[in-house]
């Protein structure tokens, strides 16, 4: 600050000389001595993700003469921080596009190199949404996982209820009458997490809305039951969980809640907790509840994929690890985890179910099957934009400080006014 | 020859005047020598950014491709933009309560501190504790301590009756003020110290005089602590206020500027449009109002300080 502002200085001017040294030593170390090439991935949480660690091993494998080493961020941060990265000429190879909005932002950007070649020769109905990575006919990332959203639920606490084809009315029945306690005792029916997709995301893919439209009606009854349960106290209400940073893996596995709709990426880390026996939870999945009860299931999901740094270090290295990872060899490596990937076929299912503790009752099964999948977010150039705006006023409905219709209409006019 | 003795003399002069003037010149150039390390690592790290900073903002520079130039088109966006005016106007506010209810608080707590108390040393230290203690730590405790359903602070006030407590950060009307108010116990301490020093530079006679002549504590506190401190005041008024309009990281942790809009400062603007969106030259242009309008409220301090010591 301003106390002595020259010695601030000169003691940056040193910290970045040091850093400066030490960015040089490093640069050396791509090839080490025993001819292997070393390329770096970005990945996430790399101690609680474990499908990084199941790809690189498997990776390593199979390519005696690669050596992969993760670049580990914290997973809050991450699109943040690969964003910085990427603005300051960052070499690591190998970048995992979280979802497809960072994704379309850093590839028309021009920070990605392009895939559209090899993208041309795939078996492409093999390759779940990879088409989510279609930017004007060209492709810059592979999807080698495929999450969509199942409603999980602890089996001691739903009991016989069934499942199997629930409506959003019946839901919301079947939540309040899960709903027990008071105080510390309080046992909840469900558990809606903070995030916009929650509402937003389910409401376009059930009603075939449009997240890009500027026309957002269609959140209206989504919102409605959302907000119903929260004040007959069926559900943790949204300011509570924002304030006290509430996550969603603690309202399933202390026994909080019922009911959790959420990604199946939770699957797997819900394995690993069980293995190292942090939880005691006999969970399940069953299909999102529908607008109607036709019979069939709609959900959204988004893939989670690779690309490679336009600045890579060793782009031919990482482009055999990005083939790998998103093909049949990386899909096998991380169904054994319990990971869906996105290349799929009757063989990787079955891996996938025979992984020990995952549920494979038919209802689990039947989750994982859904009729269709639909993109969270579709990818445009507004989509960043219109997320953010989208947020801010998923918080105001959330927290009661606007009406559902008042916030729709907000929505409405700064999507059309605002984003350009 | 008179023209010669007018030409020696003359010559005699320049020579005395050269000699002035090389004698000068070295005294400008020990000056510089002494300044210029300091000022190689400001010219680097502060200067050259600035210029950087306004050319970029005349550009449409992402971090990656190569910049446009887009002439005024950045700062016409600005004018036009909601969230810049929404931020402007939060960052405002912001700093509405923040400076005056910093100042208040230092001040008052070093007037009490500045007694002769037993243990006020221990209560300096645990005073200026939250100073030194990090940002981030101090803005989760506080978020949980605000939390509306199961907060200590409703918990209190519910205790005292209040039958419909303040939402705090989940409010848009009270997370401003919630903010203001963890702001003002982090920042209290460090003022605090500032007015303590000032504190011991007043004459203990000016006391003992108004004390003889039957003033009271309150009289005194008007009429000699007040006036004596105006030096300080005015440099504590200026540093608050600087650091309320480029207030961030408490921000971004507690509330991210939310709930919607409501506690949206104009840092994160600039961060969320440079960092964020790769949109650098939109940032600038917002960096740059941002400097200006600190510079502005600077200047009007200063001429006001000037005026009121003629």
């Amino acid at each position: 600050m301003t106390r002595n502002p020259g010695r601030t200085t000169s003691l940056l001017a040193a910290a970045v000389a040091l850093l400066s040294v030490a960015g040089c030593s490093s640069a050396g170390s791509g090839a080490s001595t025993d001819g292997k090439t070393t390329i770096k991935i970005a990945v996430w949480n790399y101690a609680s993700t474990p499908e990084f660690k199941a790809l690189i091993d498997g990776f390593e494998a199979t390519h005696p003469d690669i050596q992969v080493e993760p670049v580990d961020i914290l997973a809050d941060k991450y699109p943040d921080k690969l964003t910085t990265m990427l603005a300051g000429g960052d070499t690591t190879d190998v970048l995992t596009m979280k979802n497809v909005i960072d994704y379309s932002r850093y590839a028309s950007r021009g920070q990605l190199a392009p895939l559209t070649d090899y993208v041309a020769q795939l078996d492409r109905p093999s390759y779940k949404n990879l088409t989510a990575y279609d930017i004007n006919g060209e492709y810059y990332a592979l999807p080698y996982r495929n999450d969509f959203w199942v409603l999980f639920y602890n089996k001691a606490m739903t009991g016989n209820a069934d499942l199997s084809h629930l409506t959003w009315s019946g839901f919301s029945s079947l939540a309040k009458q899960l709903t027990s306690g008071d105080g510390a005792n309080k046992v909840y029916g469900t558990y809606l997490h903070t995030w916009r997709s929650v509402e937003q995301a389910l409401a376009a893919a059930q009603t075939d809305g449009n997240l890009l439209g500027g026309d957002y009606g269609f959140f209206k009854k989504q919102y409605e039951l959302a907000l119903d349960l929260q004040k007959s106290g069926a559900a943790l209400p949204y300011s509570t969980a924002t304030s006290q940073k509430v996550t969603y893996d603690s309202q399933l596995t202390t026994h909080k809640a019922a009911t959790v709709p959420m990604g199946t990426w939770w699957a797997a880390a819900l394995l690993a907790e069980k293995a190292k026996g942090t939880n005691d939870v006999d969970w399940g999945m069953a299909p999102v509840p529908q607008t109607t009860d036709g019979g069939k299931t709609t959900t959204f999901g988004s893939p989670t994929a690779f690309a490679i740094n336009k600045k890579a270090r060793h782009a031919d290295a990482a482009k055999q690890f990005v083939q790998w990872a998103s093909g049949p060899e990386g899909a096998a490596a991380i169904a054994k985890i319990g990971i869906v990937p996105s290349y799929s076929d009757s063989t990787i299912m079955k891996a996938f179910f025979s992984v020990p503790g995952m549920p494979n009752d038919e209802l689990s099964r039947k989750a994982m099957q859904p009729d269709t999948v639909v993109l969270e977010m579709p990818v445009s150039e507004r989509s960043s934009d219109v997320d953010q705006i989208l947020t801010e006023e998923h918080q105001l409905v959330m927290s009661g400080q606007k009406s559902v219709d008042q916030g729709i209409q907000e929505m409405n006019k700064r999507v059309t006014n605002e984003v350009k | 020859m008179t023209t010669g003795t007018v030409s020696s003399a003359h010559r005699a002069d320049a020579a005395a005047s050269v000699a002035a003037r090389r004698r000068k010149r070295r005294g400008v150039l020990v000056g510089w020598s002494f300044v210029l390390p300091n000022f190689l690592g400001f010219a680097a790290f502060t200067l050259v950014p600035l210029l950087g900073a306004l050319l970029v903002s005349f550009t449409d520079w992402n971090s990656y491709s190569p910049p446009n130039w887009v002439g005024l088109a950045n700062f016409r966006r600005l004018w036009q933009d909601d969230n810049f005016h929404t931020a402007l106007a939060n960052t405002c506010w912001y700093a509405a309560g923040h400076i005056p209810l910093t100042l208040a608080a230092s001040l008052g707590l070093a007037v009490l501190l500045n007694q002769k108390l037993r243990g006020a040393g221990i209560l300096r230290t645990a005073f200026f504790f939250p100073y030194v203690t990090s940002l981030v730590a101090v803005a989760v405790v506080w978020n949980m301590l605000f939390s509306p359903d199961v907060g200590p602070i409703n918990q209190l006030l519910h205790g005292f009756g209040v039958a419909n407590p303040p939402r705090w950060t989940s409010s848009t009307d009270w997370a401003m003020p919630a903010l203001v108010i963890a702001s003002v116990w982090r920042d209290m301490g460090y003022y605090m110290v500032l007015y303590l020093a000032g504190l011991q530079a007043v004459p203990a006679e000016l006391y003992e005089a108004a004390r003889v002549d039957g003033a009271g504590p309150w009289q005194r506190f008007w009429h000699i602590t007040v006036p004596a401190l105006r030096p300080t005041t005015f440099f504590v008024v200026v540093m608050l206020t600087i650091s309320s309009f480029k207030v961030f990281d408490l921000v971004q942790i507690m509330t991210e500027g939310g709930p919607g809009r409501s506690t949206l400062v104009l840092s994160q603007l600039i961060f969320r449009e440079g960092i964020t969106r790769g949109r650098f030259g939109y940032a600038s242009a917002i960096s740059l109002a941002l400097f200006l309008i600190c510079m502005v409220i600077t200047a009007i301090q200063f001429q006001a300080q000037r005026r009121s010591e003629r």
